[in-house]
């Protein structure tokens, strides 16, 4: 028996980051094969018979390059106006310059800040007449009928068979595992993470979405937080699942939420009320566990607030094209940001305080799109940075050790010579699931999981799950230029930085390339409220994706939107 | 639109920047993912402190030592265990060159592929423990260090020193933790001349024409340089062969204390090398001011000259193999890179000249069926005593081993490091031919 089960632990070592790398290339591949074809919501035409078609529901006009509509004429400002279409699916111009007078729209119908336009509609700009054109019903309908949707070239079903088989083989080797007595548990605990990604395909794919890459990939990674789980802490399977089915649960209610830009964009307030209210709760009642008061318990239930204010962080940073062109909202936003970070100060985080300026500064470069605004924003947080170190000299411990660890083996570079040690042991295809010793190391399961990942699965494996989380900023960056709404964007592109940065201070941290900062692996560290909070992010990549029939929470233009209006 | 979706390619900065940090960390994991994973913390290969897997063999699968993960084991008899102790070491660590410390990442089983192997790897030895059986009770008692290594491979086939201690009762003389072979130098004595040799072959034009006269002691200045004998007209080779005090140190006065310098250092005896990571300590030669009498005690190996056993070995093992040593190992089959010490020429009539002194001066009786090339040297230490030197080769392609043997107040050189290298050579020929 011990013979043949070294042979299924060597054995299945090496198939683990095959499978591993073979689910990720699918994704990949499916991402770079298959076509982004834009949509067309309406178009200018010219006198000349000359077309300029509006892939988006907003758009830039203007003598820049970088405007979706580009006139060149004198006078004509490189922002001149902006095109929206409003949650109603009515169209409006917004002069973005309206000193010069230079937008005059033939039937003149204004509506608030903006001028409606409508189908037949002449715009003029500096002289420029066209005519502005809506799609019909139809048109739309054939239009959307030629897109590509996702799933042609890559088959969504033979990957998640991929993840499949991935999984029963990390069940195998849990239960050939020498130190476990609890391999049932661990076995049902795959089979219920099976049928959970599997049931959701099945619905999905049922009310006919063919698009899955982003959630293969985060239950690939959920795959590898439950083998890290099952092997440190097994008597938490259950909860873990359970917050995993919660986690999806928010992913699918923020995706749908997301289909109507107008209620989507309506909850930003309410938003940036609850985290704010969240964090101040927190400091006022919250719980210090491992020197960081960032735990709310009630009725042995805990929770960490700077989690679920992390979605809320990103949503409240999005905003519509017609809103990035009034400072006002930016100013706003840096305030709340500022509110943010200094409470998770304040609490001891500075990991997640730092995840919350990186995602600052991603969402500020793309709302302003000024790098001065940026560096403004770097040299004021790096005198606040020094203020924290000379008020809390423990957080400049971690950067005393930084790079030293060796020095340290049995006082502040503990963790990570034992996280690089365990490392190492693994090689490139690991001692097998549940055979490490890492795990016994306190925060071994979260804050220096992919050393855990290493020593028991590999470093192949684990080299995957880090380009896992980046391929799903590939995919939020890809899916950018086809974007409705900046508002989509900015959610997608925010979200998936704020998971990659995220990941890179955790992975980093510990191997002590960057300081240690004890911050979760995206999907991977234990955790529900960590869990929950990367699904949630998840879905706000999901809703950028408007490849046909990729993404529930892209409204496609079926009977029932057109019922309400939403498709001309 | 285009103007965000061009400013989300930002998000790609992130993406490259952890991309370029995985990199960097693979890379640092390639090159020292061996001494991470050997950190003694490592509950996989330490316990209490102790490694705890893999095996040690020698040159023919003879286990030396292992460890099953729970308990560890020596050799199963007392001769190996104390005879092969330096060369293996201690699970306790408290011989710091010995395999089971600078081989553990081997002995874990270590690579960057596989990571650790369970239960550890196998690390073979170049050592043969039989020969360093027959060495240590050949030096019955004595300390001192015995050396041979395959001129031709580098492979180190006997490493003794003594004293020594069996690993499993403890009871440890003083000074036993130290590798006398590589970890300490002596007064080489007579030895010393094939170092003031090589220099007066490569700097004096004429040297195998001159006529070396020899009336039993020399003047230099006002003190005497006494000789072992009065040998009285000679050729460089017959005073090798006399080892004639009065002529390597009418040579070195020709010579000066710079040239003699450069040749010790050139030829390695002054400095540390490497054996499979282990440092071998440096030997020193002091320079004595020209035309002073201690300049010519310099040359023939007394004054201040120290000189480490494996560094003479390693010079021998030059001259053996045409003037470039193929550097030591102790790992079967390893093998290693070669340094040129010297010119072929040079080399070729040095071994002539050892090949001479046996022939003439020791008698091929002493050393029967041995084609032997060799040196001897009686190295006054200032107690009255003498280390005892024999160091050399033997001229057969079959069996191309070099040798040093040093043995600690061990009096007359040929008579005791001389007769310990006999038994040696002799056990190493009769194995190789009895298969």
């Amino acid at each position: 028996m011990d013979v043949l089960s070294s042979y299924i632990i060597s054995a299945s070592g090496y198939l683990l980051p095959v499978l591993a790398l073979w689910l990720l290339v699918r994704c990949v591949r499916s991402m770079l094969r298959e076509k982004y074809e834009p949509e067309m919501w309406a178009y200018f035409e010219a006198k000349g018979g000359e077309r300029a078609v509006i892939k988006h529901w907003e758009s830039l006009i203007g003598s820049a390059k970088t405007s979706d509509i580009i006139i060149n004429r004198e006078k004509v400002a490189k922002t001149q106006a902006a095109l929206i279409r409003d949650a109603d699916g009515d169209w409006v111009i917004y002069d973005l310059a309206p000193n010069d007078g230079l937008i005059s729209v033939s039937s003149q119908t204004d509506c608030g800040e903006g001028i409606r336009i409508s189908d037949g509609d002449k715009l003029d700009v500096a002289g420029a007449s066209m005519t502005f054109h809506t799609l019909s019903t139809k048109q739309r309908a054939a239009v959307e009928k030629k897109r590509t949707s996702p799933g042609f070239f890559v088959s969504p079903a033979v990957t998640l068979f991929i993840l499949t088989v991935f999984q029963a083989v990390l069940t195998l080797q849990f239960s050939v595992s020498s130190t476990r007595e609890d391999s049932l548990n661990i076995a049902l605990a795959f089979l219920a993470l099976a049928i959970i990604q599997w049931v959701y395909f099945l619905i999905m794919r049922a009310i006919n979405y063919s698009g899955f890459e982003t959630e293969f990939l985060a239950f690939f990674l959920s795959t590898l937080g439950l083998a890290v789980v099952a092997t440190s802490d097994p008597e938490t399977l259950l909860k873990q699942l359970i917050m995993l089915l919660a986690g999806l649960a928010i992913f699918i209610f923020i995706g749908f939420w997301l289909r109507d830009l107008k209620r989507a964009k309506a909850a930003r307030w309410p938003m940036a009320v609850f985290a704010i209210a969240f964090l101040a709760l927190n400091i006022l009642a919250g719980d210090t566990i491992n020197g960081q008061k960032n735990w709310l318990s009630f009725g042995g239930f805990s929770l960490q607030p700077s989690e679920f204010v992390k979605v809320a962080y990103v949503y409240v940073g999005a905003a519509t094209l017609d809103r990035l062109f009034r400072g006002r909202n930016l100013f706003m936003f840096i305030g709340f940001s500022a509110l943010c970070v200094g409470s998770l100060a304040l609490m001891g985080d500075f990991g997640t305080a730092l995840i919350f300026f990186a995602t600052f500064l991603v969402i500020s470069f793309l709302r302003s799109g000024n790098l001065a605004t940026v560096i403004l924003a770097v040299s004021a947080a790096a005198i606040a940075g020094f203020l924290v170190l000379t008020v809390k000299p423990y957080a400049l411990d971690r950067f005393s050790t930084w790079r030293h660890i060796w020095e340290v083996p049995y006082d502040a570079g503990f963790q990570q010579t034992r996280a690089l040690s365990a490392a190492a042991s693994g090689g490139l295809f690991g001692v097998g699931a549940g055979d490490g010793w890492l795990h016994s190391i306190f925060a071994a399961d979260t804050d220096m999981v992919f050393c855990l990942v290493c020593e028991e699965l590999g470093l192949i494996v684990a080299i995957c799950a880090v380009m896992a989380i980046i391929v799903l900023g590939l995919f939020a960056v890809r899916g950018a230029a086809q974007g409705r709404s900046s508002f989509f964007v900015i959610l997608a592109c925010a979200g998936a930085s704020m998971m990659m940065f995220q990941m890179a201070l955790n992975v980093f941290g510990s191997v002590d390339l960057l300081p240690f900062t004890g911050v979760t692996f995206p999907f991977v560290s234990k955790g529900g409220s960590s869990l929950i909070c990367c699904w949630g992010l998840l879905a706000f990549i999901k809703a950028a994706d408007t490849r046909q029939n990729a993404s529930f929470s892209v409204r496609r233009g079926s009977k029932r939107s057109r019922s309400e209006g939403d498709s001309i | 639109m285009k103007k965000v979706t061009r400013r989300a390619y930002s998000a790609l900065l992130l993406a490259g920047l952890t991309i370029l940090g995985l990199i960097i960390y693979v890379v640092s994991y390639a090159s020292d993912g061996g001494d991470w994973a050997l950190f003694t913390a490592n509950s996989k290969v330490y316990y209490n402190g102790m490694i705890n897997v893999g095996t040690v063999k020698d040159r023919n699968g003879k286990v030396l030592a292992y460890a099953d993960g729970e308990t560890h084991y020596y050799a199963e008899d007392y001769d190996t265990r104390i005879s092969c102790l330096h060369a293996v070491g201690d699970y306790a660590g408290n011989i710091g060159s010995g395999a089971l410390k600078v081989f553990r990442t081997k002995l874990a089983g270590y690579s960057s592929i596989t990571g650790l192997k369970e239960g550890g790897g196998t690390v073979t030895l170049s050592i043969d423990s039989d020969l360093n059986s027959v060495a240590y009770k050949a030096l019955s008692g004595r300390n001192g260090a015995v050396m041979m290594i395959n001129y031709k491979t580098g492979e180190i086939l006997c490493m003794v020193s003594s004293p020594s201690y069996d690993p499993n009762t403890m009871q440890v003389p003083d000074g036993a933790y130290i590798n006398r072979c590589i970890g300490a130098s002596y007064v080489p004595g007579s030895v010393f001349k094939l170092v003031t040799l090589a220099a007066a072959l490569e700097t004096i034009d004429d040297i195998k024409e001159r006529s070396f006269y020899c009336a039993g002691s020399i003047q230099v200045g006002e003190q005497t340089v006494t000789c072992t004998g009065t040998h009285g007209s000679q050729t460089i080779e017959q005073a090798l062969a006399n080892s004639c005090n009065c002529a390597f140190g009418e040579i070195a006065l020709e010579l000066g204390g710079e040239t003699l310098s450069d040749y010790a250092h050139k030829l390695g005896l002054c400095s540390e090398h490497e054996i499979n990571g282990i440092t071998t300590k440096a030997g020193s030669f002091d320079i004595a001011e020209d035309g002073s009498s201690l300049l010519a005690w310099s040359a023939i190996g007394q004054y201040n000259d120290l000189v480490t056993p494996y560094s003479m070995l390693r010079y021998v093992a030059a001259i053996a193999n045409g003037g470039s040593v193929q550097e030591g190992t102790l790992l079967k089959g390893s093998g290693s890179s070669s340094t040129r010490l010297l010119s072929a020429n040079t080399a070729k009539e040095i071994a002539s000249m050892m090949d001479y002194t046996v022939t003439t001066a020791y008698g091929d009786n002493l050393f029967p069926n041995l084609d032997l090339a060799a040196k001897s040297g009686t190295a006054e230490v200032g107690d009255g005593t003498s280390h005892s030197w024999f160091t050399g080769f033997l001229n057969d392609t079959k069996h191309p081993y070099a040798f040093v043997v040093v043995i600690e107040h061990g009096g007359s050189g040929l008579a005791n490091a001389g007769a310990l290298a006999n038994t040696l050579l002799q056990a190493a020929v009769g194995e190789q031919t009895n298969g």
